[in-house]
Order: C-alpha cells, then sequence, then structure tokens
C-alpha cells in the first residue's frame, strides 16, 4: 500500500506501520477465522473498539453535553450543518415548526426518511 | 514448530515473497505452502507467540504487500496452525469454497471509512435545529446552569439526538457510497466515530468511490470528517458460510 486512497489529514502514511492503528479493529475483528487452527492469545492488546452507544449514553456525556450546550454561541446564526441531503430532508418535515412538546411529527418524518435510506440492495450486514 | 497463516490465494498469483519476514522476535521469512489450486502464506510460528505491534504489522504488512500484487483472502490476526500439515488438510478439504471466495474478490481492495463529528458543530446545530433543545438550553442558562439532576436530565436529552443523528448520517454515508461498491460491512463501533463501514471495490471503481467520498467531505466541512483507510486486504469480504455475519 503506498498510499492512502483519499486523506484528509496529515499524519498516518498509510504504510502498514503508520495506518496500523486506524484499522486495528479489522485485524483484530475481521478476517477469515479457521475452527481447526488456534489464535494468538490477544492478551495485552488494548482492544480499542468499544460501542460507540454506550459512550454516547453515560452520565459523563450527559453532563459534558450539557456543559457544552451551555457555553456555545448560538447567536452567529449559522447556516445549519449535517451532510448532505440527509438533515435537510428530515427537518423539512417540520422539526423547526414543531409545537412544544409534540414529538411525534419529526420523529415520524425522521423514521420515513430511514426508511428510505436503510435497504440497500448490497450485502450490508450487521 | 507450529505455522502462522497470514491468507490464502489462488496458485496463479505471483507471491512475491522475497525478503518478506514475519511474526515473532526472529522474523522468520515467509514462505507458501501449495495444495489443489491454492496457496497458503505462512511462516514459522514461534513458541509462545503473543500479540505484540511488531507482530500485527508483521501481519498487515505481509497482507498489504501480497494483496498489491493479487487477490489474497486474509486470515484474521494470530491463526496458527499446529503444523504445515494441517494447512494442506484445510486447502484440500475446503477448495472449491476458497477458489469461489477467491473469484469474488478478484480485482477488488477493501476500503475503510471512518467518520467523526466536530462534537461543537454538532451540539451546535442540534440546538438549532430542535426547539425544544434549545429553549430548555435557554431556561438552563438563565438560572445559571441549573442544578446536576437537571443537567443530566437535559444531557441525556441531547445525547439522544446525538444518537439519532449518528445513526442516520451513519446510514446516509453508506447510502451515498455503496453504489461505488461491490459489498458493504459495517465495521465494529469505534469510539468517537459515528461511523465505521469497509466497501469492497472493484478496482475500476476507486476513482468515482474516491470522487463520493470527497463530495461527502466537502459537504461536511466543518461538521464532520470522514476520512478512508485503504486498500487493504479484504478483512471484511472472507466470511464463508455466512459464519461471523452476526458480530460487530
Amino acid at each position: 500500500m503506498k498510499s492512502m486512497s483519499v486523506m484528509t489529514t496529515g499524519g498516518s502514511g498509510g504504510s502498514a506501520a503508520g495506518a496500523l492503528y486506524d484499522v486495528i479493529e479489522l485485524i483484530l475483528d475481521r478476517g477469515l477465522v479457521i475452527d481447526v487452527f488456534v489464535r494468538v492469545s490477544l492478551v495485552g492488546i488494548e482492544v480499542l473498539t468499544i460501542d460507540a452507544r454506550v459512550v454516547v449514553a453515560s452520565i459523563d456525556t450527559y453532563l459534558r453535553f450539557a456543559e457544552k450546550c451551555g457555553r456555545l454561541d448560538l447567536t452567529g446564526g449559522r447556516q445549519p450543518m449535517g451532510l448532505p441531503d440527509l438533515v435537510g430532508a428530515v427537518t423539512g418535515g417540520g422539526a423547526e415548526r414543531q409545537v412544544k412538546g409534540a414529538l411525534p411529527g419529526p420523529r415520524e418524518a425522521i423514521a420515513e426518511t430511514l426508511e428510505g435510506l436503510a435497504t440497500p440492495d448490497k450485502t450490508s450486514d450487521r | 514448530m507450529s505455522t502462522y497463516v497470514y491468507g490464502f490465494a489462488p496458485a496463479t498469483h505471483p507471491m512475491p515473497i522475497d525478503g518478506l519476514t514475519g511474526v515473532g522476535a526472529e522474523r522468520a521469512p515467509v514462505r507458501l505452502i501449495r495444495e489443489d489450486g491454492l496457496v497458503a502464506v505462512v511462516s514459522d510460528a514461534p513458541e509462545g507467540l503473543r500479540a505484540k505491534r511488531r507482530d500485527l504489522e508483521a501481519h498487515e504488512r505481509v497482507l498489504e504487500s501480497l494483496c498489491a500484487a493479487g487477490t489474497v483472502m486474509p486470515m484474521r490476526f494470530g491463526m496458527v496452525a499446529s503444523d504445515d500439515a494441517t494447512v494442506q488438510a484445510e486447502l484440500t478439504s475446503k477448495a472449491e469454497k476458497y477458489a469461489d471466495l477467491l473469484a469474488k474478490l478478484n480485482d477488488h481492495v477493501e476500503l475503510n471509512v471512518k467518520g467523526v463529528h466536530d462534537e461543537d458543530a454538532l451540539l451546535g446545530d442540534l440546538l438549532q435545529r430542535h426547539a425544544e433543545l434549545r429553549e430548555r438550553n435557554d431556561a438552563l442558562r438563565a438560572v445559571g446552569g441549573g442544578d446536576e439532576q437537571d443537567r443530566i436530565a437535559f444531557g441525556e436529552q441531547v445525547s439522544a439526538a446525538v444518537e439519532e443523528r449518528r445513526v442516520q448520517e451513519a446510514k446516509r454515508l453508506v447510502a451515498q457510497l455503496e453504489s461505488h461498491a461491490t459489498r458493504v460491512r459495517l465495521g465494529p463501533s469505534v469510539e468517537g466515530c459515528f461511523v465505521n463501514a469497509s466497501f469492497l471495490v472493484a478496482n475500476s471503481d476507486r476513482e468515482a468511490f474516491d470522487a463520493a467520498v470527497t463530495a461527502l467531505r466537502d459537504a461536511a466541512n466543518g461538521y464532520a470528517d470522514v476520512r478512508v483507510f485503504g486498500p487493504l486486504p479484504p478483512y471484511s469480504f472472507v466470511e464463508v458460510d455466512g459464519a461471523d455475519e452476526a458480530d460487530g
């Protein structure tokens, strides 16, 4: 591997050594496993992959989010952001117009949008 | 002496293994075991081999250099056979299955895509879009932050919005890239990433894939970073008989 297919930031150069920790979860958790072979003990390997959902759902994270939100400067009137097409389509369903406390409207809009997005024809296991 | 196995390839693979060394402090030379139209890439496994950075790098280096020369099915790190005969028996007993899988991987590479939100930008955007969150944030500000219970409750609500956004943008990102890929497989969750997905991409589609990533990245400027790692050995696309499909 001579170079990254695409790179945004400097740093890792795409060599085996440079990119190793960017894809270590694939080297450790993917790849062919053969039952009649044994596997080297991974004791001592610091497993870097954890469930991101667990990180989001913790008291520490709640407090951090609350604190950060409290400090954010929202007066700049920034344009809404998000990956292209997605969030615009979802909020077009009424997140800004919703009556206070009336969550079902936008939730449904999101669900519908997701349904359209979440049906890949190709293999997408998980 | 047991045998460390890196991967399998078709017998037609050019196998430029001169000078390639493998796992272990001794850096044993990489060698080949040929059987039934297939070739296994192996080296002698030292006693008591454990996963060290050096060994992970050796595993990756061997596979990357051989994948650059042709199709190879990579093993997960750390597969050790009791001897060469065990490897030969494996190739013989599943020769057809492995040949089929190798044919599917022919002329393809794995590209791994990870996306990371800029947290301030994400939170700011959520507050702008969700009137309820914004009002609650304003209310807490007005009372100097509120007590801990209030902050936790508000943070939990923000957290739910963050998670919802992560899930939907992961799906969106995959949807925008998968038309340039032959297969997609989500990777294990990685801290800080809202998406970790691997794409099996034909060499002829790589330019279009890269262009699609660049377009996504440009559009997400300042809000999220989208990075591609690869070409990689196709670690995510070698499951046999659907085994291993449910993890991650």
